[in-house]
């Protein structure tokens, strides 16, 4: 694998990591598993640490901190001024996981300026 | 289009531009720790020599200010509304990896933060809080 592939690959997986890490500071930073939608909100409610808000930002500085050795090592193989706007995936993460598991009202204007922050991304990328 | 921005409280303001500058911040931080190891070092070399940098640390030291600045916004903000604006430190990075890090700003480079700046702009007109569900009996949205 080219060192570009790796430093690739190493930002997808800090992506994906890092929009799970953003649900939960959401969550935690919103009181708990009160946040959450309907079905969601039922599941947290089974485990006891589902319903603190602390339990949550632990979890949430816990995926961080794999985003931490993720990214440095995405780092160690592309420019800042690429690997950082490919981190702009974390975006669609991000709408995806508010939509689902906090209910947000993720509307067409919303979902619209992510694609132009992701197309920005590819251009600023080349 | 509906737009949100005329109601977004002052405190969420203040975050949102706090959290670019101190995103602007740390991925410059980042970046010099990681350049200051061997070029053909692995990555656990690399990882280990980021680790033993300065700037390493200022930039751990930025992620701690930003995860405090950050869960004030997320307590009064949609999390799908506040994360984009985060990418306004494109610009910023951008300009300043140019100037520090000798890195080059092509035309595309320069179209693509454009076209974020877009992004980021249609979002700030989108309302920042969504409505309690109807599943949610007395619940209110902080």
């Amino acid at each position: 694998m080219t060192p570009e592939a790796t430093g690739i690959l190493a930002t997808i997986a800090a992506v994906g990591v890092e929009s799970f890490a953003q649900l939960f500071l959401k969550i935690g930073a919103s009181g708990g598993a009160g946040i959450l939608a309907g079905p969601w909100r039922a599941r947290a409610g089974r485990i006891a640490a589902g319903s603190s808000a602390r339990a949550w930002i632990s979890l949430g500085l816990l995926a961080y901190g794999c985003e931490v050795l993720l990214y440095t090592l995405a780092l160690h193989f592309l420019e800042v001024s690429v690997a950082f706007p490919l981190g702009s995936l974390c975006f669609v993460g991000v709408a995806l996981l508010s939509r689902i598991f906090l209910g947000e009202a993720v509307g067409r204007v919303r979902w619209l300026g992510i694609l132009c922050i992701i197309a920005g991304a590819v251009f600023v990328a080349l | 289009m509906k737009s949100g921005a005329a109601a977004l409280p002052g405190a969420v303001v203040v975050g949102l531009v706090l959290a670019v500058v101190l995103d602007t911040f740390i991925q410059i931080a980042w970046k010099l720790a990681v350049s200051g190891s061997p070029g053909g070092a692995g990555p656990a070399a690399a990882a280990l020599g980021a680790f033993s940098s300065p700037f390493f640390y200022a930039a751990m030291l930025g992620l701690a200010a930003q995860l405090f600045n950050w869960m004030r916004v997320l307590a009064r903000a949609d999390l799908s509304f506040a994360q984009p604006f985060t990418a306004l430190s494109y610009l910023s990075v951008l300009a300043l990896s140019a100037r520090s890090l000798n890195e080059r700003i092509s035309a595309p480079k320069a179209m693509g933060v454009c076209l974020i700046l877009i992004g980021v702009f249609l979002i700030s007109r989108t309302p920042f809080r969504s409505p309690p569900s109807a599943d949610e009996p007395g619940a209110v949205r902080p």
